[in-house]
Formats: structure tokens, sequence, C-alpha cells
């Protein structure tokens, strides 16, 4: 396999050098690895640097005409920052080879010149060259990988809805936070008819992108079946058939969905494998929604999903959350658990859907401090007022 | 953070799981699922017992071992479950798609008949 050639600049003001050169390199020439060009001083170099794009790394003389080495070590970066110099400097002059160090040349070779010491200098700056460009470019696909993950990031959020119904004696209010650019949980309000309203909150297994792919069709699907369906049972049945209808690689996601009526206050909810949600009661004590027997969306085909309804009254809040929320971690490796998830409205009975949501995110974050976050965070409050207040 | 080793009963091969399985080593787990199971067992058995902790990613390679298995016509079982795994078990249905056994013993029983 014929090997990359690369091009030498050869800068140096004694002209018997070039013949010298070509023949003692002739079998690295012939064979296509090494090709040169010469300049005698240090301008003509940075001529020759910027008419050809070509050159991979400088070989330079020190004492010249003109413009010395050392001078054009600090010019070259002006050229091509991405050039590596190897500097040719009398035997012993220390001064001057630390002065070249200090301006960045890679690495020196001494006259008179051992030309198989030259070679395995060159060779060695070749190859870090090598590696330094690989760098480069895995960088800059990092930095695009990046800015892709910022667009599927915003893509992401847009597509949570951040208005919210408040008719009548009821507000809601949600909110999410990935752990990573693009996360796996995500939430849902639907208008329904008779100004009833379907609320989902979801968690797809793992985390980063093949979730919010996962995410992303759970939603629209979830968003298709609610519409015109009455029974959450139902909805979630479809759901899950759809879902695993085209999943090979074992994804799931945990969903609960239920449908709020603000005629009566009655929330039937079907769940899907996810953590049951709060009922909190005026004075701040809560307790955990029935269990409902369903199972995780996505795995199992032709699953029935058993529904359950419970009357949200005037001052009680609705909470559904995340495990983001319930297993968030501080730095002693505790989790924040379902308690102090409890104690929190204990303390602050709910009277606002806004406040409660983020009131919540405040305290994990407190609790957390500076652990990182390592799982997405969701939240969706639902509060009835109290008549007159 | 997690440890796998296993043991082997006949042609029946014993996993167990120790520690956190999570979103940092859930590949990690699945490599060791994968290593620990041979092309002649019949069946497979994850004691949990020591197992602290186990994310959605975790329970993902769990799924995902249990469908290669049932391809391959390999019996797969999880046993001896903590209280708070157990927990998660219930609320995620997993206690639905796969058989749950309190202890080595029963696991294998159930195996065998």
């Amino acid at each position: 396999m014929a090997e990359a050639t690369y091009k030498i600049l050869v800068v140096d003001d004694e002209v018997d050098l070039e013949p010298l050169m070509l023949q003692r390199m002739r079998r690295d020439i012939r064979s296509g690895r090494y090709c040169f060009v010469f300049a005698h001083n240090g301008v003509e170099a940075l001529e020759k640097l910027s008419e050809d794009e070509g050159i991979d790394m400088v070989l330079s003389d020190i004492n010249m005409p003109q413009m010395d080495g050392l001078t054009l070590l600090e010019q070259i970066p002006t050229v091509d920052p991405n050039i590596k110099s190897v500097i040719v400097s009398a035997y012993g002059d220390m001064k001057n080879i630390r002065t070249a160090m200090n301006r960045g040349a890679f690495d020196f070779v001494t006259k008179p010149l051992d030309f198989a010491d030259l070679r395995i200098t060159i060779e060695r700056t070749l190859a870090h060259l090598t590696e330094w460009r690989a760098a480069l470019a895995s960088r800059d696909q990092l930095v695009s990988l990046q800015r892709e993950l910022d667009v599927a990031s915003k893509m992401q959020k847009s597509i949570l809805p951040t208005r919210f119904p408040s008719k009548g004696d009821y507000e809601v209010f949600a909110h999410m936070e990935p752990a990573r650019n693009v996360g796996g949980d995500f939430y849902d309000v639907v208008n329904l008819e008779n100004d009833r309203i379907g609320l989902c909150i979801a968690d797809v297994s793992d985390k980063g992108v093949p979730a919010a792919l996962f995410m992303m069709s759970s939603r629209t699907l979830l968003k298709g079946a609610s519409i015109g369906c009455e029974n959450p049972g139902d909805v979630l049945r479809e759901v899950n058939d759809l879902l695993r209808e085209t999943n090979d690689s074992e994804m799931f996601v945990t969903l609960l969905y239920g449908i709020f009526d603000p005629a009566t206050g009655d929330f039937t909810y079907a769940n899907g494998g996810h953590n049951e949600p709060l009922l909190v009661r005026p004075d701040g004590t809560s307790s955990l929604l029935p269990r409902t027997g369903g199972i995780i969306l996505g795995v199992v085909p032709g699953v029935e999903f058993a529904h359950n309804t419970v009357n949200i009254g005037p001052g009680e809040t609705l909470f559904l959350y995340t495990d983001g929320v319930s297993e968030a971690m501080n730095v002693e490796a505790e989790e924040f658990g379902m308690d102090r998830l409890a104690a929190i409205f204990a303390e602050n009975p709910p009277r606002d859907a806004e406040a409660t949501t983020m009131g919540v995110f405040k305290a994990v974050h407190a609790f957390a401090g500076e652990t990182p976050q390592s799982d997405d965070i969701t939240c969706l409050t639902l509060h009835r007022k109290e008549p007159g207040s | 953070m997690m440890e796998v080793t296993s043991e082997r009963r006949g042609s029946t091969v014993i996993i167990s799981t120790a520690g956190r399985v999570d979103g940092s080593n859930a590949s990690d787990f699945q490599d060791a699922l994968e290593a620990n199971i041979g092309a002649e067992d019949s069946a497979v058995i994850l004691n949990l017992a020591e197992l602290d902790y186990i994310s959605s990613a975790g329970l993902r390679i769990i799924l995902l071992s249990a469908k290669n298995l049932r391809q391959r016509e390999v019996g797969f079982s999880i046993c001896s479950l903590s209280s708070s795994v157990h927990e998660l078990f219930i609320i995620s249905g997993f206690d639905q798609i796969i058989a749950i056994h309190s202890s080595p013993e029963t696991a294998l029983a159930a195996q065998e008949s």
C-alpha cells in the first residue's frame, strides 16, 4: 500500500544542503513517502508556506540572513498553526535550542547532520502530526455532534407544553429537566371534549439519544390515542401495541395517563408501570394513588390495562413525577426518597401548581448538592383551588 | 459498584448480581450476563439477593436477556429480590413478564418441573 506523501520544507542558507538531502533521502523520495521543497532564509520560507498549503513540516537552520530560524518559528503559526517544526542547531548550542523549543519547535537535530538520526526525528514528527490531525478531526466531529444534540434538545423541549390550562377552579403546571442534552422523560396535557383534560407523565428506559427517539414516538402515539378515547386503559393498550410492533431493542416506557373532569373533580387513570402519583390534601398530608396493576409499555403485546378513579376535591393537589425525583442522590449516596417528597408538602401544603412543581425541583437540587444529576427529572402538578381563594 | 458471579447446578447456571446497576454500567451488566451463560446451559436463574439498586437501563438489559434466551429456548427466571427491588418489579409490572421466585432452590425446582 502506498504511504501518504509528506512534504517537508527545508530552510538553510547553505546551498550544498539541497543536493545532499535529496541524495541521502533518495529512498524515501523514490518510495513516495517524502518530498522536499527548499528555502534559503526565513522570508523565503514564509513565502513558500503561504503559496503551498501542502507542506506538513519545516526543518530549519537557525543562523540565516534576512530572517533567522528563531524568528521564523514565531512567524510560522500565523501562516498555519498546525505545521510542526524541527530546528537544526550547532552541537551544544543549548541557548538557541531552548529558545527554539520555547517558541514551539517540536524537536531539534544538531550539525553536522546525522541522516539516520534525522530520519528518525522526521518520522517521529510526522507520527505526532498524524495524531494531532486525527485529534483535530475528532474535535471537529465532536463540535458538530454537540451542535446537533443542542438542536435535538431544543426540538424535544419545544414539544413539551409550556402553556397550561387553568380554567375554572383548577390549574396545571409541569416541568422537565434532562440529565443530558436530550432525555427520555416527557409529560403532556391534552385538551379533550367537554373541557376535560388528559394528563400524562412518562419515563423511557435509559437516557440520551436512544431514549429521546423512543420518547418522541411514545409521545406522538399517546397524543393520537388519547383524543376521542374515554378510557385511559384503552389508550395505554393502543400505545403499548403500537410501540411493541417496532421495538427490537427492548426499550420501554413507563407511562401514567389519566383524564381529569373539572365538572366533578374525578381523575380516571391507568398506569403502564409508572410510579404512582401522590394525592395531597389541603393540610399537606398525602397518599399514593391506588395501584391499577399495569405494566411497562413496549414489551408485551396485547396487554389490557385496568383503570381507577379518584376524586380531587377543592384544595387538593395531584402530583405526578418520574423517578428522577425519588431516586435523586446526594453526596452521601442517599436517595431523595418518598418521605422527603411527602415532607415538602407537609411543610408547605400546595396552594399553586407552578410554585409546587418548582418547589420540588428546588428541594431536589438542594438535596443533590454537588452530585451530578443522573436521571431526567419531571414533575406535573394539578391543583384545585379552594372556593373563594 | 457491580459484581457478577455464577455457579452451575447441572445444566442450570445461577448468576448472582451484587451492587448497583444503572445507566453507567448497564452495558457492562449485559456483557457480564452473556459471558456467564454457556452454550450448553438449559436454564438461567438470575439471583438478585445482593442487588441494591437497578435503574430502567438495567431492567432493559434483563428484558433483552430474557428475549434472547427465549429465542434459544433457554429457561429464565429471577430469584431472591430485596424488598425495594421487588417493589420496583411490582410497580413496573416486571413480575408479570418474568418468573420470580423467593430463593434459588424454588427457582431450580420450578425449572425442573
